[in-house]
């Protein structure tokens, strides 16, 4: 500890060189683990608020829930040891019917159909969805809708009233609309005598009993089948991985080199009798420290770069993983540093002494 | 009867030179006794450094043995003879044994944080001022002179209070009177302090304040007697 600390109080530029590269890669890492699980909560967090087990949709709909038409029969028959939600799943694109002219309000968002006494409907707006009245999402705010609002819906007469505000109502990164399923069903199947149809179940508990040609998912399968949501999770995943892996080298490297140019120091302490594991222990001590210096900065970084981006990037922050990638970081930065014992193993006590 | 610090006995170190065996050092007895600062010399090659680390316990010796302070030392496992050489015995190096990203009284401190010891200040104090680098204990090396660098190591190697010290070429980057200040300071110490001190040197001059003389040729160690 003493060597360490010393050494890096009387060399502070080569170690801030150092600590720089590790504080540069570990905000890069941070910010890249926030915007990554920002994106996949975009993607995820209408589902999430579902809180339920599992969903159904048809088989022909080959995973595409939009696709999937299901039947008044297949609710009946369909038995669970919990609770169960029809849900009418569509895309649309918005305007606001009170812009002047010439400003695109244009939005692509989804529409929910749901009934009132499902238990997928909102918790935090307690409106009756009914004809056009609805609960939209709260990203709407940021594009200036109020409460009392219209919304107009692109190639349909339908203007929608927004009753209420939901928080985390996004689904794969566009804005929820909640509406009654009757005024889903009627805006899917452009009619005012609609079939009776919509295009899942959700499942909150165990199913019990199915019949027909249905397919049953759980909710984390079902997110994996999300159009582009594992190939970005993935992506986000290795950059993120492969950051960590190139500080560990990048340390080790740094590490290594300043062991093997203290070699004759190191030699002098084995020739009067300090332990490798004195040494070892100093060289390891430090390359923690570095790193420990650098990822706080690069937190911190990250902390304040979140303050003024959030509003324009999805970054999300989420402790267990910063705590992982800390971790992650701690132990591969210590396998960089292993290097540098093996060569403090390998000094030779006898070179220090000539004759 | 003075008391004996460090013993070879009938010690010999063959080296393997591809398929044949060199013998470095021949069949050798030494022994220092407490007190004694003993002078080492001989042309480079003829084996005084094998010598010096047979002595240290830096290398194994092929036949005999080695006592330090009457116990046997050369038998001990490597990391047994690393912790006896921390406690018994203080080095003083051509280049001297000062760490560069430590001020001098930093050296000192390194000991007490390497064997987890509060140390002895009064000591410390005490040995800065014998050997008149008071003024230059919160300086590093790379700003001391060539003799007060030495003057330092001297006070780092002293300060564990070691029985033997091992002193290899330490004026060799000094001038003459440098060099004697330097040797003389040694001397001193040795005498006051009990210890022994043994030095291998180029530089003839220093071996006047020596007490004994060896010389080493060929790997055959024999004492010049004046």
């Amino acid at each position: 500890m003493f060597l360490a600390l010393k050494e890096l109080k009387h060399a502070k530029q080569k170690f801030a060189l150092i600590i720089s590269v590790v504080v540069l890669v570990s905000y890069l890492v941070y910010f890249l683990t926030a915007l990554a699980y920002g994106l996949a909560s975009s993607y995820t967090n209408a589902v999430n608020k579902w809180d339920s087990e599992s969903l159904i949709m048809t088989v022909d709909a080959n995973d595409n829930l939009m696709m999937s038409f299901m039947t008044e029969t297949d609710y009946n028959n369909t038995t669970v040891n919990g609770d169960k939600a029809k849900l009418g799943l569509f895309p649309a694109v918005i305007k606001n019917p009170q812009a002047v002219e010439n400003i695109d309000t244009r939005l692509n968002i989804y529409l929910f159909g749901i009934e009132n006494n499902s238990f997928i409907k909102p918790k935090d707006s307690n409106e009756t969805l009914i004809d056009n009245k609805v609960i939209v999402s709260d990203e709407l705010k940021k594009n200036g809708y109020q409460i009392g609002d219209m919304i107009a819906i692109s190639g349909s007469d339908l203007e929608l009233e927004i009753m209420g505000f939901s928080e985390k109502a996004t689904y794969q990164t566009a804005p929820v609309i909640y509406m009654a399923l009757s005024t889903w069903q009627s805006h899917r199947f452009s009619t005012n005598t609609p079939p009776d149809l919509f295009s899942g179940l959700i499942i909150r508990g165990d199913i019990s009993n199915i019949k027909g040609e249905l397919a049953t998912y759980t909710i984390d399968e079902y997110i994996l089948t999300l159009p582009g949501y594992t190939a970005q999770v993935l992506t986000f995943t290795i950059m993120i991985v492969f950051l960590i892996i190139i500080v560990a080298f990048v340390l080790g490297i740094f590490v290594y080199v300043l062991t093997i140019q203290k070699t004759s120091i190191f030699g002098v302490m084995k020739a009067q009798g300090v332990s490798n594991g004195y040494i070892a222990g100093s060289v390891i001590i430090q390359t923690l420290f570095l790193v420990a210096i650098g990822i706080i900065t690069g937190l911190i970084l990250t902390e304040i770069t979140a303050l003024f981006l959030s509003d324009i990037v999805p970054l999300a922050r989420n402790i267990l993983f910063y705590i992982i990638i800390t971790f992650a970081f701690f132990l591969f930065a210590l396998f960089g540093g292993l290097f540098s014992v093996s060569a403090v193993l390998k000094i030779d006590p006898l070179k220090a002494i000539g004759g | 009867m003075k008391k004996i610090l460090i013993e070879m006995k009938n010690v010999t170190k063959d080296f393997l030179q591809g398929e044949n065996v060199i013998r470095a050092l021949k069949p050798t007895n030494f022994i220092a006794y407490e007190g004694e600062m003993i002078g080492i010399v001989g042309p480079s090659g003829s084996g005084k450094s094998t010598f010096l680390t047979i002595l240290g316990g830096l290398q194994k010796p092929t036949t005999g043995q080695v006592l330090l302070d009457g116990k046997p030392f050369s038998e001990l496992p490597v990391k047994e003879k690393s912790k006896v050489r921390l406690k018994e015995i203080g080095f003083i190096l051509q280049a001297s044994n000062l760490i560069p990203f430590l001020t001098v009284k930093e050296q000192l401190v390194l000991y007490n944080k390497i064997m987890r010891s509060k140390g002895n200040k009064d000591w410390m104090d005490e040995l800065f001022e014998k050997l008149g680098v008071e003024k230059l204990k919160d300086k590093y090396p790379n700003e001391l002179s060539g003799g007060e660098r030495q003057r330092s190591a001297i006070a780092k190697a002293l300060y564990h209070n070691p029985n033997v010290v091992f002193a290899d070429e330490p004026t060799a980057s000094l001038d003459t009177n440098k060099a004697f200040e330097v040797v003389k300071l040694l001397a001193k110490e040795t005498k006051e302090q009990k210890k022994a001190t043994i030095m291998v040197t180029h530089d003839e001059r220093m071996l006047d304040f020596c007490d004994k003389v060896y010389v080493i040729v060929d790997g055959t160690l024999s004492e010049r007697v004046n």
